[in-house]
């Protein structure tokens, strides 16, 4: 696409229902190119030589329309500014709505219930120009939640955000993948952010996949600095540790896991 | 000047009478306010028809800011007198057509005024003009205080390097200028091409004719105004026809 | 020796709201500080008030010894380079090398004392790689390195960063970090502003917090950043190293991952 070299090489990636699955990589690595091919943006909207499949629930992704996987996968973009399109909060929720030709009554329903589900009812009549970007990543989650998707697919949606916001929108995605079943396909680069609520970790580097599985597992393989990923740093310490021979123990995501596993292992 | 010509049709949200009716009447309100100047051509009547709209100004407390977008066109207006007359329309002529220039810029100005670009989007999807279009109009509008902010920034940011927006000659301005309006143009480009991605990722283009959350629906107001307005247009030109 | 002085500086912005609340601040020559706090709390404002694109509500701003109010933004701009937040903001010329030479034209040097110091700039921040290079087609990461050496091309007594590190991969903010060194050993007084602690961190800078407007503390990053509650409140996420010393018990946090793995190792 564009290059000489293909972008993507030979990806195979599955993701289970219900799953939180984190893919990460460094700038350059084929996230961008990967996610597009999900949704249907590559190749319906961006030209270039494309071979192998993505089925998504069941679709493929090569063959269905874009609007058709709309509907099955919600897509939430890094900036929040340019996904809210209409002049104020409710009426941007229901543009997916409208778009696919979903009758009055059922867009206000539905309407209805993403602002609660997102917690932002007191923002239903106020203009996008009001809200903070924390809000406006709410607002353009709940639009694309009100579709009825099964699959959320987020890029790297806190990398514009402070941490008191960004923390907001992980246990946000976290929440709606506990209380609505949602699978949610996430990238990112803050990984000590998000490894706790990973399900999987998949990591690319140079179009290709390097390595997937637990995050616990994926964060701790050697030679992950070399393909421009930084583990969170618990995760860094227990690594070298195990490597000196000094942590029998698993690996832990957390702080307060490590420390307590720590205390058990040095009493 | 441009921007005060901006600021002044730009929609303030306010509860009056006028800024509650529907849309559709909001626009008929300014075509029958300047249908009347355009079908008379005594000087009289026609600075009464112009007096008139001030009627629905007051009441949508908007006479001031009308008033601010007058005084910016009396410089178009006065082109377009000394045009006529140069081309040798005669005094009269030449002020008739100044004041229904004038008369079109008022009433159309206040319904611009009154209007919010949310109805305004309303009563084109009502003309059922092409999707597409609406769409883009939405987005234009959308987008103007976002670009207003990215060119602040931009702005500050170039000033930074040392450019001076406010100092040299015409050319000099002119090149100045340069700076500025790359990176906007880009961002907005930029902008634009992200949009479009999000526009797919919501279905856009689904169906072809899309439903809409909300409709146009005329209240007792409505109604009450639409009577007013026509037994109003109807007596005003039929006076106008008697004197 | 103080070179920023900041003196009770409250600024209101036309819609009424408070975004600096009566701040002193100096700042001394050769220093390094890092101003911190979330969005909204009022360090962009701040920056802008060094170089004279905002003149504060009440109070005052003096930059060696002047107050800005009597001075330009050109001529303030001189001596305090401002590098902001969004790189797209500032590259629109057709090579690298051009975009460097901007600035040095506005401020007046010669053609040959320009060619020569953006020579020198792209040398020292080893991106001669980049000097053909148009601007657009650049990395994030890169971007922000080129707006760095521009702004460095003319030679300002004080580099101010603002958050340089948001929307940046592990490698490019690594490579900042790099950038920023090089500016210390240039002597430079250099202030970051970030809400990135852990990007911070290394630095070992004289940290300033904000919030709301105000200050709510100023000094050794040691105390401030093992301070959780402070940070909690300003927004801000405590870097893994510092909550992993205090977990232990350690009255200084770790420098470093080999200096925290050290330290556990011997356990």
């Amino acid at each position: 696409m564009g290059t000489d070299l293909p972008t993507l090489q030979n990806v195979t990636l599955t993701l289970k229902k219900g799953e939180i699955a984190v893919l990460a990589g460094a700038s350059g690595s084929g996230k961008t190119t990967l996610l597009r091919s999900i949704n249907g943006l590559i190749p319906h909207i961006y030209p270039g030589e494309y071979s192998g499949t993505v089925i998504a629930d069941g679709l493929n992704a090569q063959e269905t329309p874009t609007y058709e996987l709309a509907k099955k996968i919600g897509f939430l973009f890094q900036n929040p500014e340019n996904q809210i399109f209409m002049f104020t909060v409710e009426r941007d929720i229901a543009f997916g709505l409208e778009n696919l030709g979903v009758p009055r009554l059922e867009i206000a329903r539905r309407v209805d219930e993403s602002l609660k589900l997102l917690n932002i009812e007191d923002l239903r009549d106020r203009s996008p120009s009001e809200l903070s970007d924390g809000q406006k990543q709410r607002v353009a989650i709940a639009g694309a939640l009100a579709m009825g998707p099964e699959l959320l697919v987020l890029d790297e949606p806190t990398s514009l955000l402070d941490p008191r916001t960004a923390d907001g929108v992980v246990s946000l995605v976290k929440e709606l993948n506990s209380e609505l079943g949602l699978s949610v396909l996430l990238v990112e680069h803050r990984l000590e952010l998000v490894a706790p609520i990973a399900d999987q970790l998949i990591i690319l580097s140079g179009g290709k996949v390097w390595k997937s599985g637990p995050p616990e597992e994926v964060l701790s393989s050697e030679g992950i600095h070399e393909v421009g990923i930084s583990p969170p740093t618990v995760v860094e310490v227990q690594r070298r540790l195990r490597s000196m021979g000094r942590w029998p123990g698993s690996i832990d995501l957390s702080v307060d896991a490590f420390f307590a596993e720590a205390k058990g292992i040095w009493r | 000047m441009a921007h005060l010509l901006a600021e002044g049709l730009r929609f303030r949200q306010q509860n009056t009478i006028i800024h509650r009716l529907d849309p559709r009447l909001k626009l008929l309100i300014s075509i029958a306010l300047f249908s009347v100047a355009l079908l008379t051509a005594d000087l009289f009547q026609l600075a009464l028809a112009f007096c008139a709209i001030a009627v629905p100004a007051i009441l949508a407390k908007s006479l001031r800011r009308l008033s601010r977008v007058m005084v910016v066109s009396l410089s178009f207006a006065a082109l377009i007198f000394v045009i006529n007359l140069v081309f040798g329309y005669g005094l009269i002529r030449s002020s008739v057509l100044t004041l229904r220039f004038l008369a079109i810029v008022a009433s159309t100005s206040l319904f611009f005024v009154t209007t919010s670009p949310d109805e305004l989007e309303y009563v084109m999807r009502w003309f059922h003009l092409p999707r597409d279009f609406v769409f883009a109009f939405v987005t234009a509008v959308r987008f103007v205080p976002v670009l207003m902010l990215d060119l602040t920034q931009i702005i500050d940011a170039q000033k930074s390097r040392g450019l001076e927006l406010d100092k040299g000659g015409p050319v000099k301005r002119l090149r100045n200028m340069i700076p500025v309006l790359i990176p906007l143009i880009v961002n907005a480009l930029v902008r634009s091409g992200e949009l479009a991605e999000a526009m797919e990722s919501r279905g856009y283009g689904a169906v072809k004719k899309p439903t809409s959350l909300y409709a146009l629906r005329f209240a007792s107001r409505d109604y009450a105004g639409l009577v007013v307005t026509a037994a109003a247009w109807a007596g005003v030109l039929l006076s106008f026809r008697v004197i | 020796m103080a070179i920023i002085e900041l003196r009770n500086v409250t600024f209101r912005q036309p819609n009424g709201v408070v975004a600096l609340d009566d701040v002193t601040l100096d700042v001394n020559e050769g220093e390094v500080l890092a101003i911190v706090g979330g969005n909204g709390a009022g360090k962009t404002t701040l920056l802008k008030h060094l170089n004279g694109l905002l003149k504060p509500s009440s109070g005052s701003v003096k930059v060696f010894g002047k107050e800005t109010k009597e001075q330009s933004v050109a001529q303030l701009s001189r001596r305090i380079g401002l590098v902001f937040q969004n790189s797209d903001h500032q590259l629109f010329s057709e090579t690298a090398e051009s975009e460097v030479l901007f600035g040095l034209r506005n401020f007046g040097f010669s053609e040959d004392e320009a060619a020569r110091r953006s020579s020198e700039v792209f040398s020292y921040f080893e991106l001669d790689s980049l000097r053909l290079r148009a601007p657009l087609t650049l990395s994030g990461g890169e971007k922000k390195r080129l707006c760095i050496a521009a702004v460095t091309a003319w030679n300002p007594d004080v580099l101010v960063l603002d958050e340089p590190t948001v929307g940046q991969d592990y490698p490019s903010k690594g490579r900042i970090l790099g950038t920023i060194g090089r500016l210390i050993d240039a002597k430079k007084t250099v202030i970051v502003v970030s809400h990135d602690l852990e990007f911070l961190w290394p630095l070992g800078a004289r940290t300033v917090v904000m919030s709301k407007g105000k200050v709510l503390r100023d000094g050794d990053p040691q105390s401030i950043y093992a301070d959780s509650s402070l940070l909690e409140g300003a927004g801000l996420r405590q870097p893994q190293l510092v909550t992993i010393s205090k977990m232990f018990g350690n009255e200084r946090s770790f420098r470093d991952v080999a200096d925290a793995v050290e330290w556990m190792a011997r356990r």
